[in-house]
């Protein structure tokens, strides 16, 4: 049963255990649906550590992305390049950070960089603009996208600079119980 | 040292963005502007600053500070699956570890194996778990609020299996292997064969027609009765066995009780843990916009309908809050005419709340009444038409009480609306009233029950003179407690069988192939969670209350919550669509079982009455020789050593209990006095953080200016 896979190196495969949420099964499976995005392009061997790089295209056609409103978000985050093409070790540290075991304020960290659209370590008044638009597809109208900004920060911003550090977007997560099982994706 | 990376980065600053002036040059040599590290080769990565210097470089939100050697030490403690660095700097951080592993003590190398070793333990609990499969579906297609509902229901269904399992194994299984033994059971006392309490015949006479078969299933007498469902059926009687004695109708008591200690140990176990998670904010009011906004997405979401859904829910919600802001400010706006109007208004409303609440108990207590005075004057059913009529007069106070829990909740939703209350909190004040309809309707029952079985309290009254009951119309009332119960946990099935098949299945038949008019008005069947819950607490009550007098209902009602669950779920995925408001899981869990434990505290009400007050039956049951069922256990305790009774004598004394309920009160006080001054510190906290923001931005620009 256990030791026939010739896909990684037992140090390989102990090393992914340690640096992610998953046992050897997982991390299996999830080689699998990472190879069934594109079987030419993943070889079968990676215990030469081959550099494979799937596009972002191919990552948001997965069932469990293709209908989140911050998916590329999500791959730009976790892509080495920032671009969103990932490796399997992006595809694998993506999905431990999202697991359930993942504690909250490992995954408060994620989120804040996923929702930092200009990448500038504050989620500032635009920034917050393009989550809320995306997450009502555009059907609110400005001004009540605008209060619904301005709402936020003034019952999150802490230290009263205009915009939410980090400090502050993990205050106000302690307070969202919900938090840990909607940043959850089951795979 | 951050030169480099400033420079980078400072022309990221989008103007404006930061209240009225740009943000000096100093602000990124801040020590917490050194919280986030882009991934990638733009700026230094995190194990990159780890593996070369400062301190600064790791995140206050970890929390460390301090030397070198002690943040080394603190990052090993901290699992490796938890930091925030990519893959490569990880794996580099484990060769490091396993580097100085080697060079670790023993007692340091067995830490780290227990925690593997508790983590792979923990995750193979969570794959084990009842129905994983079926709630991961659910939460897939409908989110995580439905989902509660389902795990409410699973934890339910384990609770009753745990509790059939404790009184069957301690009650109904001895029971039946030392009938099956025919070993030697010695009565505990003598009873006079020929005393007018005795008089107790429950064996069906005649020749028995099949349809009597088929009502007595239903309404649980005649042959039900002679079988271990209910308490009637027990012997009163001690077994020795080559020097094991058990006593059964100690059993009986002690198995009762425990089984009611295990209910609440688990609810109030379960509670913590969940509000822990629930209650960390002491205003939840305070942050409902930035959840929504963060937290408000469901990452777990696949079907491209829901997601549809969720975005139509999003934007709902937040229109909704938005226009419960403008009518909230207009409502404070209110000249006190309008207010005075308004609180007359709502006064006379809760009035006429109070009153059909009032009629609908006067029903149920007239239907108990009825009910209970026909059943008693016992003849064979010689026709069909007689026996169903028999079944529908047994029914009658099931069928009162579930058409009263249908109608009065409407009427309440219509009245609500009128009082003019904001939105969230309409909601709140129907489901309050609706949880009090519930569990009083059950309450009035009882208590109709109970004057019956006791006329009225008086236990001077012509019926009540020589047994202590009503022993005429109840020769053995425990057993008829047993079947009322027994009756509303089957009637509460059919109902909801029936409703399924009959109302919801035609709707949605009706709506997807019907007129398009019928659709746009009536609608598909929305999940409402709420009142799926309270059918789910009311139907654990019942079973709580008639566990004590039909010790095989837990093993029923584990039965009938297995069947619901498969039930609602093959409703849920083809009936129904998800709700317009989002069910907020982690609040509403807690508030599941916080009215779950109302319903715990209400059974318990008759268990313990009936074991201290009331006169067991003379003519049936465990404890049929004994002045009242707790005396079995004092019995016991003569029977034990001298240092033991003693122990329980003095726990049981008045010099005990008083003092200890006065602590406890006194720790109670400190509590509440804590929680208070913990509130005021982190009001006084938060307020010191904005200074302290204000002084930070001050004094940059000051050195700014300066150099």
């Amino acid at each position: 049963m256990g030791n026939k896979q010739t896909i990684f190196t037992p140090e390989q495969l102990d090393a992914y255990q340690d640096c992610t949420f998953f046992t050897r099964k997982e991390i299996l499976r999830l080689f699998y649906r990472y190879r069934d995005l594109a079987p030419q392009l993943v070889p079968l061997d990676y215990s030469d550590k081959p550099d494979v790089m799937l596009p972002y295209e191919l990552i948001s056609s997965m069932p469990e992305l293709k209908d989140n409103p911050f998916r590329q978000r999500i791959a730009e985050v976790f892509s080495e390049d920032g671009e969103g093409n990932m490796t399997l070790d992006d595809f694998l540290d993506m999905f431990s950070v999202l697991s359930e075991m993942a504690p909250r304020d490992l995954k408060a960290y994620y989120a804040f960089k996923i929702y930092d659209f200009n990448n500038d370590d504050y989620i500032c008044k635009s920034d917050l603009e393009k989550t809320v638009n995306k997450l009502t597809r555009h059907e609110l109208t400005p001004e009540e996208v605008s209060l619904v900004c301005e709402k936020v920060i003034e019952e999150a911003d802490l230290d009263n600079d205009g915009k939410l550090s980090l400090e502050d977007f993990q205050h106000m997560i302690v307070r969202a119980p919900d938090f840990l099982s909607t940043f959850h994706i089951r795979i | 040292m951050d030169r480099h990376w400033e420079e980078e980065t400072g022309s990221k600053w989008a103007a404006g963005t930061w209240g009225h002036q740009p943000p000096s040059a100093l602000f990124h040599q801040l020590p917490s502007n050194a919280t986030l590290r882009f991934r990638g080769d733009k700026a230094l990565a995190w194990g990159a600053v780890l593996g070369e210097w400062a301190p600064q470089g790791i995140p206050q939100a970890w929390g460390s500070e301090g030397s070198k050697e002690e943040v080394a030490a603190d990052m090993e403690t901290i699992a490796l699956q938890q930091l925030p660095l990519c893959m490569a700097e990880k794996r580099r951080h484990r060769l490091q570890a396993q580097k100085q592993a080697g060079q670790h003590t023993r007692w340091q190398q067995w830490q780290a194996g227990q925690q593997r070793l508790r983590r792979k333990v923990g995750s193979i609990l969570l794959h084990t778990q009842l129905w994983r499969s079926s709630l991961t579906c659910i939460e897939g297609h409908f989110g995580t609020g439905i989902e509660a509902y389902f795990n409410f229901l699973r934890f339910l269904v384990l609770l009753n299996l745990v509790g059939a399992l404790l009184i069957g194994g301690f009650v109904v299984a001895p029971s039946i292997t030392f009938e099956a033994l025919r070993l030697n059971q010695t009565e505990r006392a003598n009873l006079t064969a020929n005393s007018p309490c005795m008089g107790y015949d429950p064996n069906p006479r005649g020749l028995v027609s099949y349809f009597t078969y088929v009502m007595d299933l239903l309404s649980g007498t005649g042959f039900m009765e002679l079988t271990y469902l209910f308490y009637g059926y027990y012997q009163n009687s001690v077994v020795d066995v080559v020097g094991f004695s058990y006593n059964i109708s100690l059993a009986y008591l002690l198995a009762v009780l425990c089984y009611f200690l295990l209910c609440l140990a688990w609810i109030v176990h379960r509670s913590v843990h969940l509000l822990k998670r629930g209650l960390v904010s002491e205003d939840g009011a305070l942050s409902t916009y930035s959840i929504k906004v963060f937290a408000g997405w469901d990452f777990g979401l696949t079907q491209p309908p829901a997601a549809i859904w969720k975005h139509n829910s999003i934007r709902y919600e937040l229109k909704l809050d938005l226009e419960e802001e403008a009518s909230r400010r207009a409502m404070a706006q209110r000249s006190p005419a309008q207010r005075a109007w308004l609180y007359t208004l709502r006064s006379l409303i809760n009035l006429l709340v109070v009153a059909l609440l009032g009629v609908a108990f006067y029903c149920i207590y007239l239907a108990t009444e009825y009910s209970q005075s026909t059943l008693s004057q016992q003849s064979v059913a010689q026709s069909k038409s007689k026996a169903f009529w028999e079944l529908l007069v047994s029914y009658l106070p099931s069928i009162v009480i579930t058409g009263a829990n249908l109608v009065v909740p409407m009427a309440f939703g219509v009245l609500v609306r009128l009082e003019q209350y904001p939105f969230s909190q309409e909601i709140k004040l129907t489901l309050v009233r609706s949880v009090f309809l519930r569990l009083a309707s059950l309450v009035v029952l009882l208590v109709s029950l109970w004057m019956q079985i006791t006329c009225h309290g008086q236990t001077e009254a012509f019926d009540c003179r020589t047994c202590g009951y009503n022993h005429r119309h109840f020769p053995c009332w425990e057993t008829r407690v047993g079947q009322e119960m027994y009756k509303l946990l089957v009637f509460d099935l059919l109902t909801m069988l029936l409703v399924t098949l009959l109302v919801e299945f035609p709707r949605k038949i009706l709506v997807s192939h019907g007129p398009a008019l019928l659709a746009r008005l009536w609608g598909q069947q929305e999940f409402l969670v709420p009142a799926n819950v309270l059918d789910l607490v009311y139907g654990q009550t019942v079973c709580w209350v008639g566990a004590s007098f039909c010790p095989l209902l837990p093993l029923l009602n584990t039965l009938k919550y297995i069947l619901l669950f498969y039930l609602k779920k093959l409703t849920l995925f083809s009936n129904c669509r998800p709700g317009d408001r989002t069910f907020r899981a982690s609040s509403s869990n807690f508030f599941f079982l916080l009215v779950l434990l109302l319903g715990l505290a209400i059974s318990w009400v008759p268990a313990l009455y009936s074991i201290f007050a009331l006169p067991p039956s003379q003519a049936c049951g465990p404890f049929r020789a004994e002045p009242s069922m707790w005396n079995a256990a004092l019995l016991a305790i003569d029977g034990l050593p001298e240092l033991a009774r003693g122990f329980f004598y003095f726990v049981g004394s008045l010099g005990f209990i008083v003092p200890l309920l006065l602590l406890l009160c006194i720790f109670l006080f400190y509590l509440m006095a804590l929680a208070d001054s913990y509130s005021r510190l982190v009001k006084e906290l938060k307020m010191q953080l904005q200074l302290e923001g204000r002084d930070k931005v001050f004094l940059v620009n000051q050195i700014t200016e300066l150099s």
